[in-house]
């Protein structure tokens, strides 16, 4: 069910969404959390798609803000503005099947608005719950002490969806809080988790260096070389390899030859493991969607110390020189 | 690997390597198995069929299994690897709940592998040990195999004897056997022991995985989770404010083909000796000092180890069978219609039993279990029903429709808890009226969450110590499940019950006995 509520108020779409809950005969309790979206109207179906799929797992109510703008209009070029004017507001909410195991409410402020996105949302957040902010690509500079993120309890960025993901990532790092996390690490867990596996696997050599194979224009890469380093405090180097969209692969130098796990092509989602002295290994990984990434982000609320620790030693640790700004 | 190549290296020798790459603090990492490969006996099976196979295939997809992964059947049937491929497919497509991708089903398919015999048959296990070996060959599985035992108790003494004889129970230095036994653990304590003595002649205590099935680990933690992370339930949780306890598991589904098996072993032996029990335990425990499998354990042992029957088994304890019906919308069968029982089976389709737990948190509060096939619906749930409160400071008439508060804590099939409490009807008049309050583990459990039987599997390659019974819980469950089995044996046939309904007439009469009623779940 979706019904448009044009020029509307937040007090409006609260009752509206009471009496829509009311109608179908569904508690509107149980929600674990509220996720605000800060989008673009091009994104928007997409993205909503995404976190309806994560509140499969975690019902929650999700507030889509849909703006093209991501800092708010400098106070002084607006015109005053008389007490009692109401700026328009459109509104949609969005139920059952498409609301996902929640709701959904997408809010289109006008521009006077969008310096006032606090306390525009503060009376739809779910109460006591947490708040979750997640910006699908334009980011602001600091999340932390941004309008919406100033009020949340962990903040999603994702820079590789950004113009310029290496500018955006490194003014991001500068403004680290670790409450933050970037998808372009969680796009990394079934990288980590089969790494971590590979090196549970005895015998347990000495690993030397390694190398990290992958594109040159993807954060990720970085952020897997940065992990690396740090947990193993050996140089890491990188191969470019510009055929895949983000990791190819690692390589363990290890003292009795190279362990080397690697995912050749976008297209497949085979894998292989060499090892010294083994023949070669497939394993069928299938890539992750948005979707399966969103869900593990509102798994854990919690900081994740192992990112803070990536950004704030690994990431220095690692040469990023082969980072290139052309596709 | 060879001890030479490991004593060349010194991290290898050393017990306490940990993976530099896990950080305990990193809680998304998530653990894959090792090499491994898993053999089913009794692969054709229905619960091989419905759950253990779709189960290795959503774990591939989710990337746990390791890159050297062997699925082997063991079956009577003539098939080929292929014929047995195609099997597999088959269920894959009817059964998982991810979604089929080729590219995860061509990778399993290049570790899947069939061996055609019975148990009885030497040469049938000298060929089942030459595929593991040829798997560790060519699928890397490195030795490490786990059986899964998915057969009638009785085969197992047979099963075990023939994987010690083709040297398959032991394994070389560095690799793993595990084996999984589904349950009955036995059909009394004397069988259980045997049974015990038999597989861990065979496998070390360690390596034997009991499970319960319908106990997943996701209840356990949850239930754990309920009782020990919160404020609120602790201080209500005893014999000041609980009047009594009622754990329920009901099917709604006859014995089907299985009359081979459960004739003569019963409801009781079949549910209550090992899921109800185990409820009853974690229910009713002390906190564990940690949620350590040991820990929890010991405090499960206590609990089994204070239960007291009631002196007179025949007004405490119910049985049933159920008589045909409408199931729903669906005529059906008697149970002594059912194909392969005799007309005069005295087999329990329904089992309802009072037990009490001496200790000072439950002196006084009856635990009341029953469970039982063809009823109402399909349920499991504990409820915990309070007392009335001491005192009402309001006129008769506005609590007379005021029942008992209680905490439901739904197991299956929609896991989540219930309160129920008094609530003022609105309007003008002063009445007070029973409302539920419900709490959902999430709307909708989708393929995102992983299903209790590939954390199962999971667990047992990765050597998690799971959370499932352990021999000695065994044989106090069936210390108490034995008297009244055999106070039963001395009883004629138990009481008919309509198909479809709550159960005999018997099981009403034992509540009323206590001034109780059962829930209506």
């Amino acid at each position: 069910m979706i019904e448009i509520l044009p020029s509307s108020t937040t007090s409006q779409i609260s009752s509206k969404l009471a009496q829509a809950h009311a109608e179908r005969g569904e508690a509107s309790q149980g929600r674990v959390l509220t996720l605000l979206v800060s989008t673009s109207e091009r994104e928007l179906e997409n993205v909503l798609a995404t976190a309806i799929q994560a509140s499969q797992e975690h019902p929650s109510r999700v507030i889509a803000i849909v703006t093209d703008r991501t800092e708010a209009p400098d106070m002084t070029t607006l015109p005053a503005v008389a007490v009692g004017t109401v700026a328009p507001l459109d509104a949609e909410i969005r139920l059952g099947s498409d609301g996902g195991a929640g709701e959904v409410i997408v809010l289109r402020p006008a521009e006077s608005l969008l310096r006032h996105l606090d306390t525009l949302v503060l009376p739809l957040l779910v109460p006591d719950a947490p708040v979750v902010a997640w910006w699908s690509s334009s980011t602001p500079a600091s999340p932390s002490t941004s309008l919406l993120g100033s009020m949340t309890r962990s903040r999603i960025t994702d820079a590789q969806m950004t113009a310029d993901p290496m500018a955006t990532f490194l003014t991001l790092r500068e403004h680290h809080t670790v409450e933050e996390t970037d998808l372009a690490w969680t796009r990394l867990t079934v990288w980590r988790g089969l790494l971590a596996a590979l090196v549970d696997e005895p015998p347990h050599t000495e690993i030397q260096s390694v190398t990290v194979r992958g594109n040159s224009h993807s954060l990720s890469v970085d952020l897997l070389g940065a992990w690396l380093a740090w947990a193993l405090k050996v140089p890491v180097s990188f191969e470019v390899d510009e055929h895949v969209s983000a990791v190819r692969g690692v390589v363990f130098h290890r003292t009795d030859g190279d362990s080397v796990i690697e995912r050749p092509s976008d297209a497949s989602s085979d894998l292989f493991i060499t090892k010294p002295g083994q023949m070669k290994q497939t394993i069928s990984v299938p890539h992750r969607t948005l979707g399966d990434c969103m869900t593990e982000e509102l798994r854990r609320l919690d900081p994740d110390e192992i990112y803070n620790a990536v950004l704030t030693e690994g990431w220095d640790m690692i040469s990023h020189d082969h980072w290139t700004t052309q596709r | 690997m060879t001890t030479s190549a490991s004593a060349q290296n010194p991290l290898e020798r050393d017990e306490n390597w940990t993976n530099p790459l896990r950080d305990p603090r990193d809680m998304r990492l998530p653990r894959i198995a090792g090499p491994c490969s898993l053999v089913i006996f009794g692969v054709t099976g229905d619960l091989s069929k419905k759950k253990l196979i779709p189960a290795v295939y959503d774990l591939a997809n989710r990337g746990l299994l390791p890159a050297g992964f062997g699925l082997v059947g063991f079956g009577r049937r003539g098939w080929s690897h292929e014929d047995f491929a195609d099997f597999i497919k088959e269920n894959i497509l009817a059964h998982a709940r991810t979604p089929f991708n080729e590219s995860t089903w061509e990778y399993l398919k290049g570790g899947i592998r069939f061996v055609q015999g019975t148990f009885d048959d030497a040469d049938s296990f000298k060929r089942l040990s030459d595929t593991v070996s040829e798997l560790d060959e060519v699928r890397g599985t490195q030795g490490n195999h786990a059986f899964y035992m998915s057969i009638p108790p009785r085969d197992f003494p047979t099963v075990s004897r023939q994987l010690a004889d083709s040297g398959l129970a032991k394994s070389d230095e560095g690799a793993w056997r595990r084996v999984i036994i589904e349950k009955p653990f036995g059909h009394d304590l004397e069988s259980a022991r045997e049974l015990d003595r038999v597989v861990s002649e065979v496998f070390d205590p360690q390596s034997v995985f009991r499970i319960d099935h319908y106990l997943g680990k996701e209840t356990v933690q949850n239930l754990l989770a309920l009782r020990f992370a919160n404020m609120m339930f602790e201080p209500v949780w005893n014999s000041n404010y609980v009047d009594h306890v009622q754990i329920t598991m009901a099917e709604d589904i006859g014995i089907g083909t299985r009359a081979g098996y459960f004739s003569g072993i019963g409801i009781a032996r079949d549910v209550i000796q090992n899921h109800l029990l185990q409820l009853m335990a974690l229910t009713a425990m002390e906190e564990p000092v940690s949620f350590s499998a040991k820990d929890l354990v010991a405090e499960k042992i206590k609990v089994l180890s204070a239960v007291r029957l009631p002196e007179d088994l025949g007004a405490h304890t119910a049985r049933g069978q159920y008589a045909e019906g409408w199931q729903g919308a669906e005529k059906v069968n008697g149970f002594l219609d059912e194909q392969g029982i005799e007309k005069d089976d005295t087999t329990e389709t329904y089992a309802a039993i009072r037990l009490d737990i001496d200790t000072r948190r439950w002196a006084g509060v009856p635990f009341y279990l029953r469970s039982g096939k063809r009823l109402g619906k399909r349920v499991t749930e504990i409820a915990v029903v309070f007392k009335h409160a001491p005192h009402l400071p309001f006129q008769d008439t506005a609590t007379s429709e005021l029942g008992n508060n209680a905490i439901v804590i739904r197991v299956q099939p929609d896991e989540g808890i219930t309160m129920r409490f008094g609530s003022k009807v609105p309007g003008t008049a002063m009445e007070v009226r029973d409302v539920n309050m419900d709490f959902n583990y999430g709307n909708a459990f989708t393929e995102q969450s992983p299903e209790a039987y590939e954390r199962l599997i999971l667990d047992v390659l990765l050597g998690e110590p799971p959370l499932f019974p352990t021999t000695r819980e065994v044989e106090l469950s069936w210390e108490i499940l034995d008297p009244i089995e055999k106070f039963w044996a001395t009883q004629p046939q138990p009481q008919a019950y309509r198909s479809g309904t709550w159960g005999p007439q018997e099981a009403d009469e034992m509540l009323a006995r206590d001034g109780r009623s059962w829930r209506l779940p």
